[in-house]
């Protein structure tokens, strides 16, 4: 083993220098490609630097708002409805209005406009986690929540022993999906035009942007490696180690089921050097700290536990100041909307029903498209190990890339095939939709047949079940339900896509289709209509709403109680 | 320890289902009491509320003169399906209970390590409880629950998740711990559906009624220990049990 990783440094060294010269010769002969050479990692470091930090606001207020839902009833009567809006809605829309806040906030400082990213890839990334850490605090078995309670463990130690520890798997498996999703906005928002200005921070996406706009497709292909470069490396350094460590933290279910002894973050970085002495410094000086922490809280806890009465009056104007926020909140809001159609409709508003059919319409292309490749490919690598084994990392590589990276090159391949521009741009359209939604119903399909227990394959095999018939009778069935989760994630990412693939500049041309996306942005640019705007987001929310209510909810709620997999 | 006149009913869509009625007895020191019952005879909401994580509808629960509470660390309890913290070595799931006791660390390993050798689960410390076999992991609820030296212990069908001899075995070593006066606790209270688990455990039985639970009896099991599941005296208590209940 050892001389085999010896074997491999000596080639690696070897790599390196062969591309370090190359490198210097393409950077004598390419100046403008070494110019990006340097840029580049820069800019990679400034838009994974704005991940991490909306990530981290993400991950407070997730734990925050998951456990106040989970453990504060009358709360999460106003709390929950609240997220399920949140999440469903095509936050992208609401990008101009944000960014033109923050912008005004610092007084046309470019810090404003940093705020207005974070703050877009942290809504593109809080509303699952949260519902996860929900989840999983309102499904912790019931008598580990009462050996928590008959051992007094109460306030700070049971959130550290059981509360978050019991969120943790949920907490990563939705990080993963957020952080993915924060890629899609981050690359979106670098660069903007809103408000009849055009605001840019430098970083990837924004490098990626101004190439496509340019037309400069060496520029494109470079940045595009290294944002997929970039977003590999974390996964392969982050969030795999974390998604097999967070497997510690599963409740048992079926015995039997092997859960591996996976080494934690601490135990991975085991190579790096130790300290022992400065370590112990710090820890005989947190120690004390630490241990009069927790005596002086549970001081406290016994101390409150020992008037009900006072506590429960706390707790109750607690609840009437959240009351009193939420109803002003809700209130000024409707006002305003009541305003708004009081006065009359923008002549441009009666093409609204148009424009909304036609957004769906190619969204629902780009479903349909997404639904005929992905169950049988699916089907394939769920079954068969060697498949997956060879085709998995190829479709990680090509999913770990955001839509909004690939705009430039999909609207080039528009512009080959397509015979006209009107057709390139409705094509464009489509395949944005679709490089949006597919990788979704990829992944929840792939799980879903993997999760088929193997009783019922071999069951189906014995009972000579093959072809359309082993389709219909076990397949199908099975990944109903993992293809509906699959389905209501890939039409929230549409619609977010929507808004981006409508209306693309490419090589110095406008590529336009009428739809929502493009009144949108018609909306912020180059001459801001702010009804116009507020009345298509609205129109996109309707939407958005009524098809989670009278479609996926209902269907979502047949396949979980008739095609669950009973454990 | 007295349970007095504890009543409970739960409500559903304005019907009221009454779980437990008008069950009343004492605990005192050195007492080891089996509740029996067939299923759906509230035992374990008796229990719950007895410990404190359930408040009955009527009547009361005092220890030691006073209102249980859940946190009260003499009362410790152990669970059917164990309820350890998956993500918690053997020696942390011990320790558990300490440290929210806000007993300092040092003595805390110390005592958790005592009662891990105690169940027999020495070098086992560092394990997580999927590790486990089933009978090992109830060893660890055991020692979980006797860490905090409670005076009383509360055990819910700790047995009935486990195999028959891993049962046998983990009951004889139950009564062999208990007959040691250094060892907590000083009076333990089992609930059980298995009729001869509780002759051959306890001295007291109190036999439930099903639907809703009414004390039936409250038997002095007077059999010597050792006690021998073949001879016709341990019958005669068996059977007698099993005619109240039937």
């Amino acid at each position: 083993m050892r001389a085999i990783v010896r074997g491999l440094r000596r080639w690696l060294r070897l790599v390196a220098v062969v591309l370090i010269l190359a490198g210097i010769v393409t950077a004598i002969a390419f100046p403008q490609a070494a110019w990006n050479a340097i840029q580049l990692p820069l800019f990679a470091f400034f838009s994974t630097t704005r991940m991490v930090i909306a990530y981290l606001f993400a991950l407070v207020f997730a734990i925050a708002y998951g456990h106040t839902a989970a453990t504060n009833k009358r709360a999460s009567a106003a709390l929950l409805p609240l997220l399920d809006v949140l999440q469903s809605i095509p936050i992208l829309g609401f990008f101009p209005a944000a960014l033109i806040f923050f912008v005004a906030t610092f007084h046309g400082h470019p810090i404003g406009i940093e705020f207005a990213v974070v703050f877009l890839i942290f809504t593109s990334m809080a509303w699952n986690m949260a519902f996860g850490v929900y989840e999983s605090l309102t499904t912790i078995p019931a008598d580990l929540e009462a050996a928590a309670a008959s051992f007094g463990l109460r306030g700070w130690l049971r959130f550290r022993y059981l509360a978050f520890p019991a969120a943790i798997p949920k907490l990563v498996y939705n990080s993963i999906l957020s952080w993915t999703n924060g890629w899609f906005f981050l690359v979106a928002s670098e660069i903007f035009s809103a408000g009849g200005t055009e605001f840019q921070r430098p970083g990837l996406g924004a490098f990626i942007a101004v190439a496509g706009r340019n037309g400069d497709v060496p520029s494109i292909a470079i940045g595009i490696g290294v944002l997929a470069a970039v977003v590999l490396t974390l996964d392969i350094f982050v969030w795999r180690p974390l998604g097999a460590w967070s497997e510690r933290f599963r409740m048992e279910t079926a015995p039997g089921r092997e859960i591996p002894r996976v080494p934690s973050p601490y135990e991975r970085f085991r190579w790096l050097p130790r300290l022992p002495k400065v370590r112990k410094r710090i820890i005989a000086r947190v120690q004390p700290a630490v241990e009069r922490y927790h005596r002086l809280s549970m001081r406290f806890e016994r101390a409150y536990s020992r008037h009900p009465k006072a506590l429960r009056e706390i707790r109750r104007v607690d609840l009437a100041l959240f009351a009193i926020v939420f109803v002003v909140v809700v209130a000024t809001g409707l006002v305003g909307l009541v305003q708004m159609f009081l006065r009359p409709l923008p002549p441009n508003a009666s093409v609204l029903p148009s424009a909304a059919v036609l957004s769906f319409s190619r969204l629902l292309v780009a479903y349909a498209i997404a639904l005929v490749w992905t169950i049988p490919v699916a089907a394939m690598l769920g079954e068969s190990e060697k498949a997956a084994r060879y085709l998995t990392p190829a479709l990680e590589l090509f999913a770990s890339l955001p839509a909004t990276a690939l705009l430039p090159v999909i609207v080039g391949f528009a512009l080959l095939i397509a015979p006209s521009v009107g057709a390139a741009g409705q094509l464009a359209a489509i395949l944005i939709a679709l490089f949006s939604m597919q990788w979704y119903l990829l992944f929840n399909l792939i799980a879903g047949v993997r999760s088929i227990p193997d009783d019922l394959k071999e069951a189906a095999r014995s009972f000579g079940l093959r072809g359309r018939a082993y389709w219909k009778r076990l397949l199908l069935p099975a990944i109903a339900p993992s293809l509906l989760t699959g389905s209501i994630t890939a039409w929230g990412a549409g619609w977010n896509a929507l808004i981006v693939s409508e209306y693309i500049q490419y090589a110095h041309q406008f590529y336009e289709v009428p739809g929502l996306g493009s009144l949108l942005n018609h909306a912020v640019y180059p001459t801001p209509d702010n009804e116009m705007l507020l009345l298509t987001i609205l129109t996109m929310i309707v939407v958005v709403l009524a098809m989670n209510k009278l479609l996926w909810r209902p269907l979502f709620r047949r396949a979980s109680t008739r095609f669950r997999l009973e454990v | 320890m007295q349970v007095k006149d504890v009543a409970k009913s739960f409500f559903e869509n304005g019907k009221e289902f009454k779980v437990l009625d008008l069950v009343r007895f004492d605990l005192s020191e050195r007492d080891f009491v089996c509740v029996v019952g067939p299923s759906g005879s509230g035992k374990s909401t008796l229990l719950r509320i007895i410990v404190g994580l359930e408040k009955p509808t009527a009547g009361e629960v005092l220890f030691e003169g006073e209102p249980i509470r859940a946190d009260n660390p003499q009362v410790a309890m152990v669970f059917q399906s164990f309820a350890l913290f998956p993500w918690l070595s053997v020696e942390q799931n011990v320790e558990l209970g300490l440290e929210a006791k806000g007993t300092p660390l040092e003595e805390r390993r110390k005592i958790a390590r005592k009662f891990i050798d105690a169940v027999g689960l020495t070098g086992f410390e560092d394990a997580f409880p999927r590790e486990l076999s089933g009978g090992m992991k109830q060893r660890v609820g055991i020692a979980r629950a006797l860490a905090i030296e409670p005076l009383l212990l509360c055990m819910d069908e700790p047995f009935s998740s486990l195999d028959p001899l891993t049962a046998q075995n983990l009951r004889d070593e139950i009564l062999q711990l208990w007959t040691n006066p250094d060892l907590p606790p000083k009076a333990v209270l089992m609930v059980t559906h298995a009729i001869e688990e509780a002759v051959y455990m306890a001295d007291r039985v109190i036999v439930l009624s099903s639907r809703p639970g009414r004390m039936i009896a409250e038997l002095e099991i007077d059999l010597p220990r050792p006690r021998n599941r073949k001879e016709p005296e341990f019958y005669g208590w068996v059977d007698e049990i099993y005619s109240l209940i039937v």
